[in-house]
């Protein structure tokens, strides 16, 4: 019995691997457009931004007539934003055939998947992944929709450097690729304007205590916080400090402007200062999209939404204009070109980064609004 | 870092004591389940997150009710939320656990970690991986200290975290010390076998174990609900890990061993984050447990270990 | 009728309990405001179905037992006599070979993602090889395997990307490193018991990530370390375009450049070193050491009774088997190209340490096949999202009830005493 079901498990097993590769699908009569980012695990919200930005823009583009009498497909790759999966993830969309890649999400998953996008000719555009070193590479089949850390850090350096003037400064980071990425750029840049942050520190991501860093940070008078990281982290330490009456003023980047940041902190989040994309839902060329969100009761306020939804949109424009599907002829195209987005008239370095992506320094609202700064 | 200071050093262990008394009540349910069974419950940290969940429901329907009276909030939430954690304790045990009884010792732990991915990604689908919040519901707090100057703050929250902390353990030792259902407990954990034989119904010791440590992980999903006010299904993974750090801290087994220890983590967490940075306070922990496991093999208040043959 | 009754009715007030926080009511927070939806529908029909089956649990129970009745299926001639063919050592041979020539044909014919993961499982077969010394022979828990994966993959990574070290020479290192590791961390913790040592290996598996992520300077932080070259075949390398001073694979055998050849040599390196890995702790498994390590699992008083030192044995075990993380992990950064600590977190040393007891521990094929099980089934639901990880659990907890001694118990011939010594008694 025991060698009956050996025998069992081994041809299941060899059943499973075998079928792993006949999962090709036979029918191309659309173009397949993969969404890579994560559906599952600790930053999956975010990755609700991107899917749902890229799934719009699929429908609205079908819903005209889609893509040289093609439909566009969207297909959900979950990488859960680790790097091992995201290789996976990466192997997958090579066998299936995809030529494009809305993704990834993370930096630390892009930065692998990327070199074999690269030496597929697979055509890749992030909407959310920030780190600097991912356009780097040289790399002909890469391309962002967002901003990078190295655009958005001084933004808020020079801010702080040349309009707040704190006399005691912090930053804080998350210890991640993200946020210790952007402080890393926002003390480079206030250095060189003379001012010496008196404290540089990381946190632990998913840290919830902060009430002794907290303490610290008020018994050394500083009266500015910089916090490189997400919104969870900054909303709670945000509660925190004013609970324990700690009223210096706090900064940080777009990971953290979103409306949930309002709902951790409530009256605390009055008064932050944020660097954000220009608010592309705010922008009255988009009210019809927006409406069309509200419709289906998403939020189109996520930093990730808009930038996904350009990056289909681009695809597709590319498409179109060059009457091909072939990715590299594309990449080039994408290249010299330029296009209209929801996020503004877009156009692409040599090293697939935007042009132009402007950061916005906001006052953050307790009602979860926010105003340019002026 | 400008100098010592002592109000500084005050707030600190009051700050260290709060992060204390929530590991410790997590840490419970790790020591008593292992007291009696000898295994790690890996989903323990699984089920204060439920609690978590179920605490921030339930303050935020009684506001929706327009409850508003601290005490009504506090005992409603922590009824109902032990409630559901307890059954939750219980079903766990009765439908992964209780069928290995008498496996080897690494099943248990398997089958414990496979719960606890199914039971992070069951809260996943049911509630999404978005973080939930809701407004604090008692805030503010006394200050002390010079006018101007650094001032002490202990916020009514804290103290009623460590009142409460407090006055569940007291009734978890009395109830162990002195009721009969107690008195099976410590039968069985000096000697499972012996007790089954002398007619204690082992089973029904376990399942209580169960539900006992999932009830004070719902007070700490409760407590941590209304302080922190965030929870999301991935909190239970790190709080479980600290608190099970705690137990072993403190001599994994004893019931004053994980209070010990859980306080002992807090200060200890608190200490680095204001005297080192605060990126290596995990470290200093982790660094903690394992100098004092050297030094002391069986944990603060552990037992020394007898060996059976 | 009345007990059943009343059962079915506790049941379903349990479901009711349990379900109604996670799916019936669902917090949502829009901004600043937050609400609580009702959503009674799936809690109540999951308590139906509870009640129901709950109270016709006993006629179903009979059915069942009728359904199945014909058992004896399983115990046919024809599994027997096939049992016992592979039982005999010569076709116990055949059956390796012809599995091993399987596994290199198969990715000449398969496709290019399949060829990827099983890469993926090969690295995961070898971690599975290797914490089984530890944990299935030697009996020792260790909870912070991966924290040797890491000191393997960065010490590759970081020769590669400082001194231009190539793979080859970057393996042996990162073995050597790892092993050193393991033996420095042996040397205080061992003399711990049972499941306290668990939690110092646990400890330390959590210190030596924060410990990655913290020195920036010189692991990167969380930035990892990017650019790892792959590994060569006697200096051909197998990128697109080959560098400066080097040649690549496709163009030195004149063939149209391909992904597939680099993914499908790194299956074949994969392999190799998986077949390395077993070769090796065979060895060492029918040498007195190996006799040794199992002689502690069984009964440490009584090894030392014997004379043997338990405290070396187990150095041995862990140092070598950190070890065969180092070199697991040098693959893995060679695999990946970028590394960076989130790969080694706790549930990494987690699904390892199920991979040895899913599998049965001490027992190798049974580590290796759930290895590709835990790496490819995850891996064929990647559609389901969600729902993969909840299945998965699920699956892990279902096995151990199933098969509490793993997919292919461990199994040893009783070692027979020679004829003539039963003779003089």
């Amino acid at each position: 019995m025991k060698t009956f079901s050996r025998h069992v498990l081994s041809a299941a097993v060899t059943t499973i691997i075998l079928g792993l590769g006949s999962a090709a699908h036979a029918a191309e009569d659309t173009i397949k457009i993969a969404l890579a980012g994560p559906t599952t695990g600790p930053v999956a919200q975010y990755g609700d931004m991107q899917m749902m930005g890229a799934k719009m823009a699929v429908e609205q583009i079908n819903a005209k007539g889609g893509v040289n009498g093609k439909k566009l497909e969207a297909v959900v790759m979950d990488d859960a934003c680790e790097p091992k999966q995201a290789v996976a993830v990466a192997n997958q969309i090579v066998n299936q055939k995809i030529k494009f890649v809305i993704g990834h999400l993370c930096s630390g998953s892009t930065q692998p998947a990327s070199k074999l996008y690269e030496d597929e000719g697979i055509f890749m555009i992030t909407p959310a992944a920030t780190n600097p070193a991912i356009t780097q590479q040289k790399y002909k089949m890469v391309f962002r929709t967002i901003g990078t850390d190295d655009q958005q850090g001084p933004t808020a350096g020079r801010y702080i450097a040349n309009k707040v003037k704190p006399k005691k400064l912090a930053i804080i980071h998350d210890k991640q690729q993200y946020g210790e990425g952007i402080a890393k750029e926002v003390d480079k840049t206030v250095k060189a304007a003379g001012i010496t942050p008196v404290l540089f520190e990381g946190i632990n991501k998913g840290q919830t205590d902060f009430s002794a860093l907290i303490t610290k940070m008020k018994k050394d008078g500083v009266d500015f916080v910089y916090y490189g990281g997400y919104h969870p982290e900054l909303g709670l330490l945000l509660r925190q400090s004013r609970e324990q009456g700690f009223d210096a003023k706090y900064m940080g980047p777009e990971g953290v402007g979103n409306k949930d940041i309002s709902a951790i902190a409530g009256p605390a989040s009055e008064g932050l200062l944020v660097t954000l994309p220009a608010d592309f839902s705010a922008d009255p060329a988009n009210a019809e999209l927006v409406k069309a969100f509200k419709a289906k009761n998403e939020d189109p306020t996520g930093p990730f939404v808009m930038p996904a939804y350009a990056g289909v949109q681009i695809i597709a424009d590319s498409i179109k204009a060059t009457k091909t599907e072939d990715a590299v002829k594309i990449a080039d195209y994408v290249r010299k070109n330029s296009f209209q987005t929801p996020i503004g008239k877009v156009a692409f370095k040599e090293n697939g980064d935007l042009k132009e992506f402007e950061f916005v320094v906001f006052n953050w609202h307790a009602d979860a609004t926010k105003t340019p700064v002026k | 870092m400008s100098g010592f200071s002592f109000l500084e050093f005050l707030q600190q262990i009051i700050n260290g004591l709060t992060l204390g008394s929530i590991y410790a009540l997590i840490a419970i349910g790790y020591t008593m389940v292992y007291g009696i069974i000898g295994m790690i419950n890996f989903a323990h940290g699984e089920i204060y997150m439920i609690g978590a969940y179920v605490g921030l429901m339930v303050i935020t329907g009684l506001g929706l009710f327009g409850v508003h009276s601290i005490t009504a909030i506090l005992l409603v939430t922590l009824a109902i939320s032990i409630l559901v954690t307890g059954s939750y304790g219980w079903t766990v045990e009765r439908l992964a656990y209780r069928p290995l009884r008498g496996s080897p010792r690494l099943v248990p732990l398997i089958s414990a970690i496979g719960v606890s991915i199914f039971l992070q990604n069951y809260v996943q689908i049911g509630q999404g991986a978005r973080d939930v919040s809701m407004q604090p519901v008692l805030t503010g707090g006394w200050r002390f200290g010079p006018e101007g100057g650094f001032q002490v703050y202990v916020s009514y929250m804290q103290v009623l975290i460590a009142v409460i902390t407090v006055a569940f353990m007291s009734g978890l030792t009395l109830f162990i010390g002195r009721s009969r259902m107690g008195r099976a407990c410590r039968a069985c954990s000096e000697d499972r076998g012996m007790a089954n034989l002398l007619g204690i119904d082992t089973d029904r010791v376990i399942a209580l174990t169960f539900v006992l440590g999932a009830a004070l992980a719902a007070v700490a999903g409760v407590l941590v609900s209304m302080y922190y006010g965030l929870v999301n299904p991935f909190i239970g993974f790190i709080a479980g890990l600290k608190a099970f750090t705690a137990a072993v801290l403190g001599g994994i087994g004893s019931i004053p061993g994980a209070m010990l220890g859980g306080v002992v983590l807090g200060l200890a967490e608190s200490f680095a984050s204001a005297y080192l940075q605060t990126e290596y306070k995990d470290v200093v922990a982790f660094a903690l447990l394992i100098l004092v496991l050297l030094v002391r093999p069986t944990g603060l208040l552990g037992r020394p270990d007898v060996e059976k043959v | 009728m009345p007990r059943a009754l009343s059962d079915a009715l506790l049941a379903a007030a349990l479901t009711a309990v349990l379900l109604t926080p996670i799916f019936g009511l669902h917090i949502r927070v829009d901004g600043v405001n937050v609400s609580l939806n009702r959503t009674p529908m799936p809690v109540i029909v999951a308590v139906v179905i509870v009640f129901l089956l709950r109270l016709f649990q006993q006629p179903l129970q009979r059915l069942w037992a009728k359904l199945r009745a014909p058992a004896s299926w399983r115990e046919n001639a024809l599994t027997a006599a096939l049992g016992q063919t592979v039982q005999q050592p010569r076709y116990r041979l055949a059956l390796w070979l012809l599995l091993l020539a399987a596994a290199m044909i198969w990715p000449f014919t398969a496709s290019r993602g399949a060829v990827d993961v099983m890469t993926l499982a090969l690295i995961y077969v070898m971690l599975g090889l290797g914490l089984n010394i530890v944990v299935g022979f030697a009996g020792l828990l260790v909870l912070g395997y991966a924290a040797f994966y890491a000191v393997g993959a960065y010490t590759y990574a970081y020769l590669a990307q400082q001194y231009g070290l190539s793979f080859w020479w970057g393996l042996p290192l990162a073995g050597g490193l790892a092993a050193l590791t393991g033996f420095l961390l042996g040397l205080p913790v061992l003399r711990l018991r049972g499941d306290y040592l668990a939690i110092v290996t646990l400890g330390f598996g959590e210190i030596t990530r924060l410990l990655l992520n913290n020195l920036n300077s010189l692991t990167g932080g969380p930035d990892g370390i990017g650019n790892i070259p792959r590994p060569t075949l006697f200096g051909l390398e197998f990128n697109r375009v080959a560098s400066e001073d080097g040649t690549a694979f496709h163009e030195f055998f004149g063939l149209d450049y391909s992904g597939n050849h680099g993914v499908i040599f790194m299956y074949l390196l994969g392999l190799a070193l998986v077949l390395a890995t077993l070769f090796v702790i065979n060895r060492l498994l029918r040498m007195p050491l190996g006799r040794a390590w199992e002689a502690l699992r069984e009964d440490e008083t009584a090894c030392r009774s014997l004379g043997l030192n338990p405290t070396v044995i187990k150095l041995s075990a862990l140092t070598l088997s950190a070890a065969f993380a180092g070199f697991a992990g040098a693959f893995f950064a060679a695999r990946q190209g970028y590394i960076n600590p989130e790969s080694f977190t706790f549930i990494e040393s987690a699904m390892v340490l199920a991979i040895v007891v899913l599998g049965g521990m001490g027992s190798q094929l049974g580590v290796m096949l759930a290895a590709v099980a835990i790496t490819v089934l995850p891996e064929l639901a990647r559609e389901f999202n969600e729902y993969r990880m909840l299945a998965f659990g699920l699956v892990m907890v279902l096995m151990m009830m199933w098969r509490p001694q793993g997919l292919i118990p461990a199994s040893r011939p009783p070692q027979k005493l020679p004829e003539h010594a039963e003779a003089t008694q």
